[in-house]
């Protein structure tokens, strides 16, 4: 009971920010309800008993991406942008995408539904001290499993950064 | 729990709010936020999944 009122309070935040976010102009707006946004898919992630990823979520995306978005919004010149014509005009194109991928979901509810026995599978409750931990998980396979990939990464981050920090500098 | 096919419609639901917003914006901030709400809705599903 207690999941389901969870579940239902944070998506329909999600949802209603989602689309405020799409629909308003001003483009700070924008950003503000997609932190909301974000902040209700994190509480989604707690519901499903994510909680590494609860933490990350908001961490990186709440906290890094969106002040990065804030500090580009800054830099862009806030009264020219409102003037010009925020919608393009590719509303047909837009509705048909959606339709079209309603469509091929609904078809796989349907398809799921009609196979005798082979509906879509229930999530299986779990007493909470027996689930895996989780940031154990995500440490055993990235330093154990997974080193030489995790390796290749923080490789080529750190490339970026230097390509970034080069590209930045003023050419004297 | 719930069963999955609640997390699904959420996530279906913000990849379409998603896409429309990247097919019909013209500002590209707008749309890189856009593609962020689309990356989220793939992460809800693939969480769900994992706790299937």
């Amino acid at each position: 009971m207690l999941d389901k009122v969870l579940f239902y309070f944070f998506a329909g935040i999600a949802v209603v920010s989602a689309v405020l976010m799409v629909t308003r102009r001003n483009v700070v707006h924008s950003a503000i309800f997609l932190i909301t946004a974000l902040l209700a898919t994190a509480g989604i992630f707690l519901q499903l008993r994510a909680d590494f990823l609860f933490i990350v979520q908001i961490i990186l995306y709440v906290g890094g991406i969106m002040v990065l978005f804030v500090f580009v919004i800054m830099l862009v010149n806030l009264d020219v942008a409102l003037r010009q014509i925020q919608f393009a005009r590719q509303k047909w194109v837009a509705l048909l995408v959606a339709l079209a991928l309603a469509g091929q979901v609904g078809l796989m509810f349907w398809s799921s539904g009609k196979m005798p026995g082979q509906g879509l599978p229930a999530l299986t409750p779990t007493a909470a001290d027996r689930l895996p931990l989780n940031s154990e998980t995500v440490a055993h396979s990235l330093f154990e499993s997974y080193l030489l990939p995790f390796e290749i990464a923080s490789v080529l981050l750190l490339v970026a950064m230097i390509g970034a920090v080069v590209m930045a500098k003023k050419r004297t | 729990m719930l069963p999955i096919g609640h997390y699904l419609f959420l996530s279906l639901a913000l990849f379409i709010i998603g896409v429309i917003g990247v097919v019909t914006r013209r500002n590209v901030i707008v749309v890189l936020m856009s593609i962020e709400l689309i990356l989220n809705a793939v992460n809800i599903n693939l969480v769900a999944f994992s706790r299937l």
